[in-house]
């Protein structure tokens, strides 16, 4: 069972973060489809975005996303989504750590020192930045790998969307921590809402803004899952909707949708539902 | 009870995007002030472009993007909205059918069809409906402000907020 814990807290564990940050690296060492570049793609460039927005299966699709790239951080992961015995035993219990956006932390720091950090142990920080594959890249093999083309055409019609030179790289251009969205609004504008549909819609537009916010990157949809901390924004977002989930006022989704394949992931709606059965759940925050 | 503007024709945006609409809410009609909960709901909103904001100012058709977020300018929020970029793919790929077939086995909403967006306006709308010598609710004004990825970019742009209606919801 993995726990999801908040960034800010493993922060202040040296070793925790250490762990997760090796398990990113190992991930992000990984060309083929059970490797981080395979997931970001999937979510935009090079073409097909799978990824579901403003509809009832927001939420849903990125849980199922969310899952499989879990199992691949704890190296669980086989070719085409299958599943397999930890190869690292000691990553096999690692969680995505969520970022709270709306803690005091955040609104007095912006984004956490872990994922600002260019170094750490000696090393590039994996959560800091991501390459992105490229035709022109000195590797000669690599899943959802982006053309030349692709590479000058986002730099010249989105600039700012990735680095300006290459080999391309993710990239933030952060605003004012003020900005973030508030506990507030979570409270009483999003955790509130008694209907799936509502309930959807608002915490996705919560999610819209911190995509804005962060900039970069993460500021339009099919280059936003390369930036590593696109997969903590999400795992804030998963957990405000577990919290609702169990909160007595949550509901599931509208029964018509429940057995809607979450492609290209071989689960259903109705297979997001519960996160235990899932293998995982969220750490109690302490503080922050 | 749902408002919806007198005339949504007659809103045209600015050479800032900016646009403001009539919608006449009546401080004196038991009908139109007696809600616990009011949003403002934009249907059809595009998200193909830049990602963009659309902050909302009640009774203040001077608001631009330089104006104060404060009750005092008539500041009821905004919304943000999360965009592609444009389209990547051959042509037509990012066209939106108008009569899709979602009813046929496996068939899913085109990635850029328009999605809605609502705003929680309760607070904004009580200060004006309750104001001293109050006339209700005239105008709304929706002020674009693109989300460029380079912030230095970012700023009021014309043309990145389209959507096909606006309302406003009350609840009791």
């Amino acid at each position: 069972m993995a726990i999801r814990q908040s960034v800010l807290g493993l922060s202040r564990d040296p070793r925790q973060l250490g762990l997760v940050r090796r398990a990113y690296r190992r991930f992000q060492s990984w060309r083929d489809d059970r490797g981080y570049q395979w997931f970001a793609q999937i979510h935009g460039f090079p073409l097909a975005m799978w990824c579901h927005h403003g509809t009832e299966l927001f939420l849903p699709w990125h849980r199922a996303f969310l899952y499989y790239f879990e199992l691949g951080l704890q190296s669980r992961l086989g070719p085409r989504l299958t599943v397999r015995e930890p190869e690292v035993p000691a990553y096999a219990d690692v969680g995505v750590p969520w970022w709270d956006w709306a803690s005091d932390e955040s609104h007095r720091d912006g984004l956490p020192m872990a994922f600002l950090q260019p170094m750490a142990d000696g090393e590039p920080n994996p959560l800091h930045a991501s390459r992105i594959a490229y035709a022109g890249d000195a590797e000669t093999f690599s899943t959802g790998v982006w053309s030349n083309g692709l590479v000058a055409s986002v730099r010249d019609r989105v600039p700012g969307a990735i680095s300006d030179n290459a080999p391309p790289r993710t990239v933030r251009d952060t605003d004012e921590p003020v900005e973030l969205p508030r506990q507030h609004t979570l409270d009483n504008l999003v955790l509130t809402r008694t209907t799936f549909e509502e309930f959807s819609n608002s915490l996705e537009a919560v999610h819209d803004d911190v995509h804005a916010w962060v900039g970069g990157s993460m500021s339009i949809v099919p280059t936003a899952a390369f930036d590593p901390v696109f997969w903590s924004h999400h795992a804030m977002i998963d957990r405000v909707w577990a919290m609702w989930q169990s909160s007595g006022v949550g509901e599931d989704p509208p029964a018509a949708l429940l057995d809607t394949v979450l492609a290209p992931f071989p689960l259903t709606v109705r297979d997001t539902l519960r996160i235990r059965r899932l293998g995982y759940d969220y750490a109690v925050q302490a503080s922050g | 009870m749902t408002k919806q503007p007198e005339q949504p024709e007659s809103a045209r945006p600015d050479a800032s995007g900016v646009v403001t609409i009539g919608l006449p809410f009546d401080p004196g009609s038991e009908a139109e002030t007696a809600f616990s909960r009011a949003d403002l709901h934009f249907r059809g909103v595009d998200h193909a472009s830049l990602s963009y904001e659309v902050r909302v100012y009640f009774n203040n058709a001077s608001a631009c993007a330089a104006t104060p977020r404060v009750a005092d300018q008539g500041y009821a929020g905004r919304i943000v909205v999360f965009g592609h970029g444009n389209c990547f793919g051959d042509p037509g790929h990012c066209d939106v059918p108008d009569d899709p077939p979602y009813d046929a086995p496996g068939a899913q909403q085109h990635p850029m069809a328009p999605k809605d967006r609502a705003i929680t306006v309760t607070a904004a709308l009580r200060r004006v409906l309750d104001g001293q010598g109050s006339g209700g609710l005239k105008t709304v004004t929706l002020v674009p402000v693109s989300k460029a990825p380079k912030r230095e970019s970012r700023g009021p742009c014309a043309g990145l907020f389209k959507y096909e209606a606006v309302a406003l919801q009350t609840y009791r």
